[in-house]
């Protein structure tokens, strides 16, 4: 273990009171829930890569972060409409 | 310890304790507005990751995506933001 995957380690865990954001507050609240675990995974993400010495891990960071966007956006939309 | 080492290294505890403290704003708010504002600080904390990978290894293959990535979050976070926003404003029934 180096610093790079104890602190990737620290922002895995640090998401686990969103999970209870997500589970038991109302949807538009869950989903804020959601969009900042999504940021984070992406930078829990590039640490592991950085940490581990793998691209690979840093091409998921990329692709997490782009679509927890797009998702978060969808789920705004479908909340919306259904009122 | 070089210079270096020290830059990396306060920028990867910046990163980590930005993302600590976005996670348990989010967790512990009462209102979805005020859980909202905590959103902003992870895409502080990607740049300070991002910031970090430079410091440690230069212009790599990793730090390119580093960088890429940062510009991401810097984007579509408060894009992000200002969306739910408008949404509990309108749930809220506010004019």
């Amino acid at each position: 273990m180096n610093g790079w995957l104890w602190a990737a380690t620290a922002i895995v865990a640090a998401q686990l009171p969103l999970l209870a954001v997500a589970a038991r507050r109302p949807p538009l609240e869950g989903l804020i829930g959601l969009e900042v675990s999504g940021n984070t995974s992406a930078v829990a993400l590039l640490l592991l890569s950085e940490g581990t010495g793998r691209e690979a891990f840093a091409d998921l960071a990329l692709a997490v972060g782009l679509l927890s966007f797009v998702g978060a956006l969808a789920f705004l939309r479908f909340l919306a409409r259904i009122g | 310890m070089t210079l270096r080492d020290v830059v990396t290294w306060a920028l990867v505890i910046a990163a980590g304790a930005l993302e600590v403290l976005a996670c348990a704003g989010v967790a512990l708010m009462r209102d979805g507005l005020d859980r909202l504002h905590y959103s902003g600080p992870t895409a502080l904390a990607g740049v300070c990751a991002c910031g970090a990978i430079l410091a440690h290894g230069g212009w790599s293959l990793i730090g390119m995506r580093a960088i890429l990535l940062a510009l991401v979050l810097l984007v579509t976070t408060p894009v992000l933001t200002h969306a739910t926003a408008r949404a509990l404003h309108r749930r809220s029934g506010a004019p």
